[in-house]
């Protein structure tokens, strides 16, 4: 991936959920880390990039779910807001700044990169990075078969090339296979215990 | 109804054994597992797990702040995937 297509790119940020109020507010759902960061990175687009929004968060509806209350330039009546419903809000992937710890990537660049093993082979391409609270894991799918997860760690991933649209695993050798099922070996425990 | 503490946490035994194995033998590998029962004690720290959600081997890299916790906490057998939007992952 170029480093021109990834400053291109557009990111979902949000969709208008519908209208809040007769002044012209709506209801907006933020997928953001932070919610309210939503309106932090410029002007908002459609997927298209037919129409900007100036988005100003005015309160909050539902902080659990990251919903949000906002005003949006140009929008002044209920009609207009309802209007709105369902529309996605992007943000040209350029306009995110850049990450200050250099180990820190954004889920954005690295879903789509193609990985490789050490010896250049394509073993599929990340699909998601997900985080259940024992660290980032990637989502790797290859053209065919079933994908698998590795753990986002330099021992496991030491090359990240977001400019060359790549990074390279370092997989253990018996990392596809699969064991024996453990309660054969628990019998077999049982069996030489006293 | 709490576990008594004078049981001592539960671990299942081949899973003791697969941990002392691998960190033997100081191999960067996943100690792929189906105990999701099991506690996670001090001596995984730093291990790699693979812990089976009924699909696949999710990879637990265990930390000091997990001790006392079971592996199947880190590996939901139900997931949703959100948006990426802004959000960032790290490398460790």
């Amino acid at each position: 991936m170029p480093a021109s297509a990834t400053s291109q790119r557009l990111v979902l940020m949000g969709a208008v959920l519908g209208a809040h109020g007769i002044k012209g507010e709506v209801k907006v759902k933020s997928f953001a880390a932070k919610p309210a960061a939503i309106a932090e990175y410029g002007p908002l687009t459609d997927p298209k990039r037919k129409r900007t929004f100036e988005l100003s968060i005015v309160g909050t509806a539902d902080a659990a779910k990251g919903i949000l209350i906002a005003r949006m330039a140009g929008i002044t009546d209920r009609n207009a807001a309802e209007a709105l419903k369902g529309v996605e809000l992007f943000v040209d992937r350029g306009r995110l700044p850049a990450p200050e710890d250099p180990e820190e990537y954004y889920l954005a660049d690295l879903i789509g990169l193609s990985a490789f093993d050490g010896k250049g082979e394509k073993l599929g391409e990340i699909v998601s990075v997900d985080n259940y609270g024992a660290g980032d894991l990637l989502l790797v799918v290859p053209e065919s078969g079933e994908g698998f997860v590795v753990p986002f760690t330099k021992a496991f991933v030491p090359v990240v090339d977001i400019k060359g649209g790549r990074v390279v695993l370092d997989l253990p050798a018996d990392f596809f296979e699969v064991p024996e099922h453990e309660e054969e070996e628990a019998a077999e425990l049982q069996e030489a215990a006293p | 109804m709490a576990r008594s503490v004078w049981k001592g946490p539960f671990v299942d035994g081949y899973l003791l054994k697969k941990a002392e194995a691998s960190r033997g033998s100081g191999r960067n590998e996943v100690i792929k597992t189906w105990s999701r029962r099991s506690t996670i004690l001090p001596q995984f720290v730093g291990l790699t797990f693979g812990v089976h959600n009924g699909q696949k081997f999710l990879p637990v890299l265990v930390t000091e702040n997990m001790i006392g916790h079971k592996f199947g906490e880190f590996a939901p057998t139900r997931t949703f995937t959100g948006h990426s939007a802004d959000r960032k992952a790290r490398r460790e």
